[in-house]
């Protein structure tokens, strides 16, 4: 950053810890776009400059903070994985007027980019177990950045993926999915709420899918996205087929403006998403007023 | 109003009629509310189940513009059981027999038909209401929006009239009004047939007043009626207009007409804060000051009179209503001349006897002056109608029940209020450009019951086609117990739905109020 | 033990104007509506100052303003760049403040100054001298002997003033405060020991004007317990007319909004402007989805932090007692209330 406090293309400098202005976003430009479904992008984004892109570093679990011209700003998990350096993916569904505009972009087109921000997925304790990755909808975006960081650095256990999807034209992730199942050590299950012609996968909530695992929950941690309501259902099912709440790990979504626990807006009970999490685990959440774990969301 | 707001707060029983008191008049809901915490009890008479009317000891949900009817049961009922305050109706009011003969043909079963409501149920509210020491009503637009909303006024007269609850304090009969400064525009003549002070234009002896203090011949005629000029209705077109303040395009009922009209103008002037849907379509745009860069009063519901104090002077080239109108004057060959807006307001104090003692330099180190308030040395009025009503007794109205102008039917099945939110006020000229507020809410909903919704295969949140005959709009569905079935609501705050391209013109005959609570309408899904 | 200094109250305005001339000068300054406000004081002989009364907003705007260019931004064909702007904070003298709203930047200093460094508030507060006045005549909504925030404060201050009638007693706290005095030590002698009595006795005196009752201790041990019952969280979220004016007043409530106004095709800025976590947008999420149920819990995040998380993370309750939400709340369930309620429930 240049003394005028400006951030521009070529700027380089790195000082967002200390004596930088916090709020400053980095330009990063769209280097590429794929379509997952007909909701979700994910933007192949790289900084302006290389050195900066070289230098960043980031874990799997972590979000950005994402701004669009005149949109303001929005907090996106990360969906790639930081073995693989050059550029960071960023996996957006439509919901608002943020991530409408950003579908807008093309190629070539800049955003503005803080962060990481937020407390990533305790990798280091993954070492030698299974893992069993829950995901529905775009909650499969941070969980790949797992899966592919753990598929990078040769994990050491067995992976099993259940994905749940609208219809088998949402299901999102298509080439990542295709890459997953020809690994081996690898299993992907696939089911959809409702099926269309030619589809002869499972049908019904992501939820069915688990009675087919053979994991033992005494070697193994599940990682669970998606919506509120699916969340809650999957954790209770794993918590009686026999996980313990420290090994079921989920990550949470929440209004954010700041990402620096600053605020407020993304309270949980007594704790802020954007510091304390988003990744926790169910013991973390026990207890606490979580629209997740409540019966009547 | 007849009362003081705080009045309400010490009321024994509350009537609150057509009003989302709770939404649209938060500082009145949370004197209800602690009238309610102090014992009184709450009636409410509304279609919707309003956060209010959830609260409500008793809920009458009749249907849309079925007041009379319901009032007349309530009468009947007060008759029935020896309620009524004969000594009030003997000394104060005249025309008793004709209601009371009106009350005795009543066919019970048919009010219970037409409203939809329990028998039982409004019986018990006329007892709780006619017992009470002290009850008060309260009405605000779904009282009045109605082609009979005089007489539906009117109906809650009688029967406060009929049960001696005028006249005291914390009794009375209280609308409640919906701007700042609406009952100051009224009480300075902004009506068709009347001076300041509502002094009517027929009367020569106040038409004389005006012209030797303004130097000008006055016309003995009323002027036209809002509708009457924005839907070219009554004495030929009107070629030109002056709009202050108000954007009749999204506020009037059936906007394309409204529309029609603007464009057919000779010439269209509008002066407001922002360039409103009406200013879009002016000729000349007056951009005008907003009420921190202007000093002068505001009156409001409860007629209190007060002062507002410009805090920083106008921005730009924008100047204030008053300074508008005196350069139009002076450009127009009238000359126009005041030092001051407290001059201005003296010159009402001598021309109008109700703001008679009322000065800047009073209102200046107070809470503000209720009128009337006729000379230097009078306090104020807090309630209306002591010892005596202003037209002299109080004059019993027999009303009959009046089916809304449009009725459902097969091809629009169902029945269309539209009101307020919360979060936004009138047509949105000044709320929409607040991102605090659009953050709150940014889009117009279209309640409709679950039972409804499911008959329609209509989803929460799902975009639909709403229609009428008179035209149609999109927008979001909300799908809620709020409405019964059968109805639909839905505010006229969005620009981008404007629901008065909906509603229908027909109007009261005297208060030529149209009738926004009620069209036909049916709901499409869109493909 | 800190040395005390004695200001005569004819001392004052010649000191001030001193200080007024390396310094910008913020204190409670009764305007012409007879409203006191904490004001930049443009010349010292136009104002008048009102040390008695407290000011009906807090200080909190000087260094958390209502609304706050973060940078502006450009975009179009040349990308989509980011421009700080150079907002200079000159050094500033708070004089005057009340005990409660000295307490309450204590607080915020942790907000903004704790493990985020926020950029702005820190520009604003390094440069600021905090001096404060002791209450000794309370207000009627005023609780702060019940938070421990005040009357008379025993740390934070660079300067506190007591007044004794026809002078001020000074207690310096920091090095900043003491070279306020240094610079123009002719003005201040050393306080007597009578002085000091006269304090002491004030600060007694202070403590039994109070009139509220409020008790702060049964309401966080309570919350800290879970043991507020659902249907007070549903009675207050049904009363708050959302409005969010207890958060916009509140000395302690320090969370805000982000945005971005577009001020033309290419360009705009982006935003900080207060929020409060009452309103129902605060918690929305793109697409509708709302963690946090309104009709029942409003103001239990409110409550909840104020009362509880705060005094688990910084072992103090962050409401200061200034009593403004009192004043403001006008569907009748601001903090007093809702700690009342807890309290009467103990009652037979």
């Amino acid at each position: 950053m240049s003394d005028c406090g400006c951030r521009k293309g070529n700027e380089q400098a790195e000082n967002d810890k200390n004596g930088g202005n916090s709020y400053l976003p980095w330009p990063a430009r769209i280097e590429a776009i794929s379509e997952e479904n007909s909701q979700i992008k994910t933007f192949v984004l790289a900084f302006s400059g290389d050195k900066r892109q070289q230098d960043y570093r980031y874990l799997p679990g972590q979000f950005l903070m994402v701004s669009v011209p005149h949109c303001g700003e929005a907090p996106i998990s990360i969906s790639s994985t930081p073995t693989r350096p050059g550029s960071v993916h960023l996996s957006v569904r439509r919901a608002g007027l943020l991530t409408n505009a950003m579908h807008g972009l093309a190629v070539g087109d800049t955003v503005g980019l803080r962060g990481p921000y937020g407390r990533p997925f305790p990798l280091e304790t993954f070492r030698g177990k299974d893992l069993l990755f829950v995901a529905g909808g775009i909650g499969l975006a941070p969980l790949r950045s797992v899966i592919n960081h753990a598929l990078d650095s040769e994990h050491d256990g067995r992976i099993e993926i259940l994905y749940g999807s609208r219809s088998p034209e949402d299901i999102a992730f298509k080439a990542d999915i295709a890459t997953w199942e020809a690994t081996p050590k690898v299993s992907c299950r696939l089911t959809v709420d409702v099926a269309s012609p030619g589809w002869e996968g499972e049908v019904g909530v992501v939820t069915r899918l688990l009675p087919q695992v053979d994991l033992d929950p005494k070697t193994s941690v599940a990682l669970v996205c998606g919506p509120p309501l699916m969340i809650r259902f999957v954790m209770a099912e794993l918590s009686r087929m026999g996980y313990s709440d420290e090994r079921i790990i989920t990550t949470m979504e929440r209004h954010m403006k700041c990402g620096l626990g600053a605020c407020g807006h993304c309270h949980m009970d007594d704790r802020l998403v954007c510091v304390d999490g988003p990744v926790f685990s169910l013991a973390e959440l026990r207890g606490r007023d979580v629209v997740e774990l409540r019966d009547k969301p | 109003m007849t009362n003081s707001i705080n009045e309400i707060e010490n009321s024994e029983v509350l009537l609150v009629a057509g009003s989302n008191t709770t939404e649209a008049h938060p500082q009145v809901a949370r004197r209800i509310y602690d009238a309610v915490d102090r014992g009184a009890k709450l009636i409410v008479i509304d279609p919707r189940r309003t956060k209010l009317a959830s609260r409500a000891h008793i809920h009458l949900d009749i249907r849309p513009g079925t007041d009379i009817a319901l009032l007349n049961g309530m009468m009947r009922a007060i008759l029935d059981d020896n309620l009524a305050d004969d000594l009030f109706v003997e000394m104060r009011t005249e025309n008793f027999y004709a209601l009371r003969d009106m009350l005795y043909r009543l066919d019970l079963a048919e009010v219970a038909a037409v409203t939809g409501v329990d028998q039982r149920l409004w019986q018990q509210a006329a007892r709780l209401y006619a017992r009470a020491r002290k009850s008060v009503i309260c009405y605000c637009l779904g009282v009045t929006q109605h082609i009979c909303g005089t007489n539906n006024v009117q109906a809650y007269a009688n029967l406060a009239m009929l049960t001696g609850k005028v006249e005291k304090e914390h009794c009375g009969v209280d609308p409640l009004r919906g701007q700042n400064n609406v009952q100051g525009a009224c009480d300075m003549g902004a009506l068709p047939g009347v001076f300041p002070g509502y002094q009517p234009v027929s009367d020569p002896k106040a038409r004389a007043k005006f012209e030797q203090a303004w130097g000008v011949r006055l016309p003995a005629k009323p002027g036209r009626t809002l509708l009457d000029m924005t839907h070219g209705g009554g004495n030929g077109p009107v070629r030109g207009m002056f709009i202050v303040g108000e954007n009749p395009l999204l506020s009037d009922p059936t906007m394309d007409k409204v529309r029609e009209t603007m464009e057919n103008l000779d010439i269209l002037v509008v002066a407001d804060i922002f360039l409103s849907e009406t200013a879009q379509l002016a000729d000349v745009v007056l951009p005008a000051a907003s009420f921190a860069e202007k000093t002068g009063t505001f009156t409001n519901s409860e007629r209190r009179v007060q002062m507002v104090r410009a805090a920083i002077p106008p921005l730009a080239e924008s100047r204030t209503d008053a300074e508008i109108v005196i350069a139009l004057a002076n450009r127009l060959g009238y000359s126009m001349h005041y030092q001051s807006t407290a001059e201005i307001m003296e010159e009402i104090a001598l021309l109008t006897p109700i703001y008679g003692g009322i000065y800047h330099d009073r209102l200046e180190e107070s809470w503000g002056l209720q009128w009337p308030c006729f000379d230097r040395a009078h306090p104020g009025t807090p309630f209306l109608h002591k010892y005596m009503f202003t037209r002299g007794k109080g004059h019993f109205v027999p009303a009959d029940h009046q089916r809304p102008a449009e009725s459902v039917d097969e091809d629009y099945p169902l029945l269309l209020m539209t009101g307020r939110i919360y979060h936004h006020y009138h047509t949105g000229t000044m709320t929409r450009k607040s991102a605090a507020l659009n953050r709150e809410c940014n889009e117009a909903v279209l309640e409709i019951n679950p039972a409804d919704a499911r008959a329609l295969a209509v989803r929460n949140g799902e975009r639909v086609r709403l229609a009428s005959r008179r035209g149609a709009i999109e927008l979001k569905a909300g799908i809620t117990e709020r409405v019964a079935p059968g109805m639909l609501y839905t505010t006229f705050h969005f620009a981008e739905a404007p629901i008065n391209r909906l509603t229908v013109a027909d109007r009261d005959p005297g208060s030529q109020c149209p009738e926004y609570k009620v069209c036909a309408a049916k709901v499409e899904k869109l493909t | 033990m800190e040395t005390r200094y004695i200001l005569k109250k004819d001392h004052l305005a010649p000191w001030l104007r001193r200080v007024a001339k390396s310094h910008r000068v913020v204190a409670p300054v009764k305007n012409r509506h007879g409203d006191t406000l904490y004001a930049e004081i443009d010349g010292l002989d136009k104002v008048e100052l009102d040390l008695a009364g407290q000011p009906q907003a807090s200080a909190k705007s000087f260094f958390l303003p209502q609304q706050e260019v973060l940078f502006t931004y450009r975009t179009g064909k040349g990308g989509y760049e980011f421009h700080e702007p150079a907002t200079p904070a000159p050094a500033t003298v708070y004089f005057g403040l009340r005990s409660c709203d000295l307490s309450a930047i204590l607080y915020t200093d942790v907000v903004f100054m704790g493990r985020h460094k926020d950029p702005g508030y820190r520009r604003r507060r390094e440069g600021a001298i905090l001096i404060s006045i002791a209450c000794h005549q309370p207000h009627p909504n005023c609780f702060c002997h019940a938070t421990k925030s005040g009357p008379f404060l025993e740390f934070g201050y660079d300067l506190q003033f007591t007044d004794l009638g026809t002078r001020f007693l000074v207690e310096a706290g920091r090095s900043r405060g003491e070279t306020l005095i240094s610079q123009w030590r002719p003005f201040f002698s050393e306080a007597a020991e009578e002085d000091v009595k006269l304090q002491y006795q004030l600060a007694l005196e202070a403590n039994g004007l109070f009139r509220r009752n409020v008790d702060v201790g049964c309401a966080v041990r309570k919350l800290a317990e879970g043991e507020v019952a659902e249907g007070i969280w549903r009675e207050l979220a049904d009363r708050c007319q959302d409005c969010g004016g207890c958060a916009y007043l509140c000395p302690t409530c320090t969370c805000f909004t982000i945005r971005d106004e577009k001020l033309g095709p290419e360009h705009g800025e982006r935003l900080r402007c207060w929020d409060a976590c009452t309103l129902e947008g605060f918690s929305r999420m793109a697409g509708g989805h709302n963690p946090v149920a309104r009709e029942q819990h409003a103001l239990k995040r409110r409550f909840q932090h104020k009362l509880r998380d705060d005094v688990h993370k910084h072992g103090r309750p962050s409401c200061v007692g200034c009593g403004r939400c009192v004043g403001i709340c006008f569907g009748g369930v601001d903090i007093v209330g809702f700690i009342d309620r807890l309290s009467e429930e103990d009652l037979p």
